[in-house]
């Protein structure tokens, strides 16, 4: 029997992007072109890889029954303390969500990879560059295929390094350095309850194997409290990574990498990790109901936000990064009302429309070298191509039908009203409609009206085709990829029952039309949300702008992001450094003065002292020897 | 018979004037010999139980010899730095050879 | 009178002063030893063990305690033939052969050479304090320590017994061949290094002009 590539052999996937990060970060002076085509080969070689395990996937159903018999999982040990007291495996688990990240996560690296070919030409440390997308892609692959929580805790970790490297990719300047470590350092919160939650199960288990854990969640073999408390540290690494509230602060600042590396990392795939992590535990989930709810009101309360700030945002790309924070909020709503299924979904098609939103932007940038609304305008005439892409992924996220925002998001309100109070609904739906506004807003003010900045309108022009094809590519996945819900597509594609029947089998949810009467109702929202859009901010916008004076302090509070980075900064000014300047002065005063230069004080006196024992005469050596032997004499007749 | 706390008696008071000697005493010789009563007193210790008590192994015998042995190469090798002393500073005295210290 | 005798004058009223302390000191023993002997007090084996004891333990005391380096080293020729006594009456007559051929023939000749190679004195040009009393307290310690143990144990009453020469011999160089060689190599090295550390500077340290005080 030869080697067949398939489940078991998913640890391929992240190694190659991992061998390429050595490469091209070790060689790539002595590499043509940086190694950028490298990058770009070994990511499409991932993709074929990741269709051959989804085939190897699809042919374990048999009967429509998922039966893997094991080779879905792989695993060795790794570290193997007190034969079997603390084992850690390398393990690798797939089943239906893995089936629904990869495809998103390589597809997505690949389609960055190749635009930035394009957009980044020319610029400083373009081999870096490639080399740590290359890091990311293999810590976020790694995230998505472990078995246990401490490979995961690494990959996650990892994703946070490359996530950090990308953002300060431009380091000279002091936003760059400042946003990233501002993003480092939030997550770092989310990512210690994370670690928290992992010792706690591993210590209600005594494993790390995610199954494991699951099976003895419910089985009921953990105490209730205690398992709420740790899946609410467990979410807490989510609410970080996933960038909510109230730790939503860094995506917005997150805008200062490169733009394709927003597209990335910072709408498609490791922002997702979150969701991720509590689709992958919601069975467990599904035992603690207050931890459910807490996710589900975070999402909310995330959801809305951000929606509201991004109506107000002046910088595109800051307004696609609520839309991304408002979107994952999205996602938590649903996970929180047990509905992983359109969690996982809605995922799928937000990460192809808002990678396209993103390198839409990054062409506009690119184009004008300017990314405020203020100084655009009017560029569809100049960028025909992008303005038309970029109002498919605009389309695609305010929710209109066919295209792929719409059947996700479809979804989750539909689940939502099922599962979760009605007012949860209500005010869902609501903030859906603000997301068609804000979308709507920025497609105007940034493609319609008059050209506000002559000279960045004049210099415009349409991007290269290396940058245009993967839009074209993305484009069409924002617009197919929701159909992948429907049974007839997933029967024709070998997956029968679509993505509803794959990611969460426990309740196979077999999706064969639409509910005609509610997606009329949600189709109608968001069409009003355009309308409400164009009525005000067509042409010159003179009502939007009239619009601030009806409350000025509301504007005020949205533009300054419900003052949260300033209530940050107060708490870091006045409690983080006063505590800091009393532990200074604790380590000033008691620690160095008293305990180490006050020891070391004490051992040079008393060394001064007693170094007059030291008389040089053979004598005295004798007479302590023999003091010794009557000192051991004392001893054994003691013992004796 | 002799009991064999004699000659243990005897040893110890043998040892504790060899060590008296070893240091009270400032000539190096001098030194030297108290250390030779002191090894003597060992080996007394040394044979003393072979005899009375160890009389099918009887290794304290062959310990004794090699006291004895280690007790004269002691002496050689002592005396030659005793030697080097004494040319070096023109004395045995261990009082003046005395610079290794702070 | 003791100008007509052929040896050195100094030499001669040594021996001379030697043999009359130890006269003095001995025959008082001697007599006590004596009588207890013929009341049956004492064993003659005891009676011997005991004047032997107090031979030793006088010479050894004089080691210790004489002002002059060369009456010294003559107290501890009889210390050691003392201690062959003691060997004999533990009926180890080899290794007294031993202990006399080697101390009283060898190290004691090597001790007087060193003696005279260095005009040694003990004298009592002392820098600071002299320690004597500390050294009498703790060899007395050490004494008292050491008999308290020996008279605390219970050794039963086992009986010295003959340890044939042979069995010694096969005993030393059949089971303890190795250590044997070891002592050798150990005399070896020893002797050699006394050798290159006290011969005369040689001339190359002699051309560095190596000053000596």
């Amino acid at each position: 029997m030869g080697m067949q590539f398939g489940m078991e052999q998913v640890w391929v996937l992240p190694a190659i992007p991992a061998v390429l990060f050595v490469v091209l970060a070790l060689l790539n002076p002595l590499i043509p072109r940086r190694g950028d085509f490298l990058a770009a080969l070994g990511m499409a070689t991932v993709v074929a890889l990741v269709f051959v395990v989804m085939k190897d996937y699809a042919s374990v159903f048999h009967g429509g029954e998922f039966a893997p018999e094991g080779k879905n999982a792989f695993s060795f040990d790794w570290v193997n303390i007190g034969q079997g007291f603390f084992t850690i495996q390398f393990s690798t688990f797939v089943d239906g969500i893995t089936m629904v990240m990869l495809p998103v996560v390589t597809i997505v690296a690949t389609m960055v990879i190749v635009y930035s070919i394009g957009y980044m030409h020319g610029e400083v440390r373009y081999g870096w560059y490639f080399a740590v997308l290359c890091l990311f892609v293999s810590a976020m692959l790694t995230l998505v295929v472990a078995g246990n929580l401490i490979q995961l805790y690494l990959a996650w970790e990892g994703v946070g390094l490359a996530s950090y490297l990308l953002i300060g990719f431009y380091w000279e300047r002091q936003s760059a350095a400042e946003a990233a470590k501002k993003a480092f350092i939030t997550t770092r919160i989310g990512d210690v309850g994370l670690l928290i939650g992992i010792i706690l199960l591993w210590r209600a288990t005594g494993t790390f194997d995610i199954q494991g854990i699951i099976e003895a969640a419910k089985n009921h073999e953990i105490g209730e409290k205690y398992l709420t408390v740790s899946m609410l540290f467990l979410f807490m690494g989510a609410v970080g990574k996933s960038a909510q509230f109230p730790l939503h602060v860094w995506l917005p600042d997150a805008m200062e990498g490169p733009t394709p590396v927003s597209a990335l990392i910072h709408a498609a795939t490791m922002v997702v990790a979150g969701v991720y992590l509590v689709a992958r535990f919601s069975p467990v989930y599904a035992e603690v109901l207050v931890a459910r709810d807490v996710i589900l009101y975070t999402g909310l309360i995330t959801a809305v936000m951000a929606a509201s700030m991004g109506l107000v945002s002046s910088d595109i790309k800051r307004v696609l990064a609520y839309s991304t924070v408002s979107q994952l909020g999205f996602m938590f709503v649903a996970l929180g009302s047990g509905a992983v299924t359109a969690a996982m979904f809605h995922l799928f098609t937000h990460a192809f429309f808002k990678a396209l939103l993103f390198l839409g932007s990054g062409s506009v940038i690119h184009a004008t070298h300017k990314q405020e609304v203020e100084s655009l305008g009017g560029l569809h005439r100049k960028m025909p191509f992008t303005a038309a892409v970029f109002s498919i992924g605009s389309l695609a996220l305010a929710g209109i039908p066919i295209f792929a925002g719409f059947w996700s998001k479809d979804e989750i309100l539909h689940e939502t009203l099922n599962e979760a109070p009605i007012a949860v609904y209500v005010i869902l739906a609501g903030t859906a409609m603000l997301t068609a506004i804000y979308t709507t807003r920025l497609v105007l003010l940034t493609f319609f009206g008059a050209p506000r900045d002559h000279h960045a309108f004049d210099h415009a022009h349409e991007s290269p085709i290396i940058m245009n094809a993967p839009l074209a590519i993305l484009a069409v996945l924002a617009t197919v990829s929701g159909f992948f819900v429907f049974d007839q597509v997933g029967k024709a594609l070998g997956f029968p029952g679509g993505i509803g029947a794959n990611v969460f089998l426990e309740h196979a949810h077999h999706f064969t039309e639409p509910d005609y009467a509610f997606a009329s109702v949600a189709t109608l929202m968001s069409l009003m949300g355009i309308g409400i859009g164009y009525a005000y901010w067509h042409g010159d916008a003179k009502r939007a702008v009239a619009a601030r004076g009806w409350a000025p302090d509301l504007h005020a509070l949205l533009v300054n992001r419900y003052y949260m980075d300033n209530l940050y900064q107060g708490i870091i000014n006045r409690v983080i450094l006063g505590a800091g300047s009393l532990i200074a002065w604790f380590d000033k005063k008691v620690v160095n003065e008293t305990g180490v230069d006050g020891g070391a004080q004490t051992v040079s006196y008393l060394g001064y002292r007693l170094k007059f024992l030291q008389t040089g005469r053979i004598p005295n050596y004798a007479f302590g020897m023999a003091l010794g032997v009557l000192v051991l004499a004392i001893v054994a007749i003691g013992n004796a | 018979m002799i009991p064999l706390e004699n000659f243990l008696v005897l040893s110890a008071l043998l040892f504790a004037f060899g060590l008296f000697g070893v240091l009270s005493r400032r000539s190096a010789i001098l030194i030297l010999m108290s250390v030779e009563l002191m090894l003597a007193a060992v080996a007394i210790n040394f044979i003393a139980f072979a005899s009375y008590r160890d009389t099918e192994a009887f290794s304290g015998l062959v310990f004794a010899l090699f006291v004895i042995t280690v007790a004269a190469a002691e002496v050689g090798l002592a005396l030659g730095i005793v030697l080097r002393l004494f040319r070096e500073r023109r004395t045995a005295n261990v009082d003046e050879a005395s610079s290794l210290k702070w | 009178m003791f100008d007509r005798l052929p040896l050195p004058s100094q030499f001669d009223r040594t021996i001379i002063a030697g043999g009359t302390v130890l006269l003095l000191g001995a025959t008082p023993v001697l007599v006590v030893l004596a009588a207890l002997l013929v009341v049956d007090r004492i064993t003659a084996p005891e009676f011997v063990f005991f004047l032997a004891s107090a031979v030793l333990l006088a010479s050894a005391a004089g080691v210790v305690l004489m002002k002059n380096i060369v009456h010294a080293a003559l107290c501890l020729v009889v210390t050691l033939l003392g201690v062959a006594a003691i060997y004999l009456l533990l009926l180890t007559e080899f290794l007294a052969l031993v202990q006399v051929l080697v101390y009283g023939g060898g190290v004691v000749i090597l001790l007087l050479f060193g003696l005279m190679m260095t005009n040694a004195q003990d004298d009592p040009v002392v820098t600071d304090g002299s320690q004597k009393p500390f050294a009498f307290g703790v060899a007395a310690l050490i004494a008292g320590v050491f008999i308290a143990m020996a008279l605390d144990a219970q050794w039963g009453s086992p009986e010295a017994a003959i340890i044939p020469l042979p069995d010694f011999g096969a005993r030393l160089f059949r089971d303890f061949s190795l250590p044997v060689v070891i002592v050798a190599v150990l005399l070896d090295i020893a002797f050699t290094g006394a050798f290159v550390n006290a011969r005369r500077a040689d001339a190359a340290s002699a051309a560095r002009g190596e000053a000596r005080s």
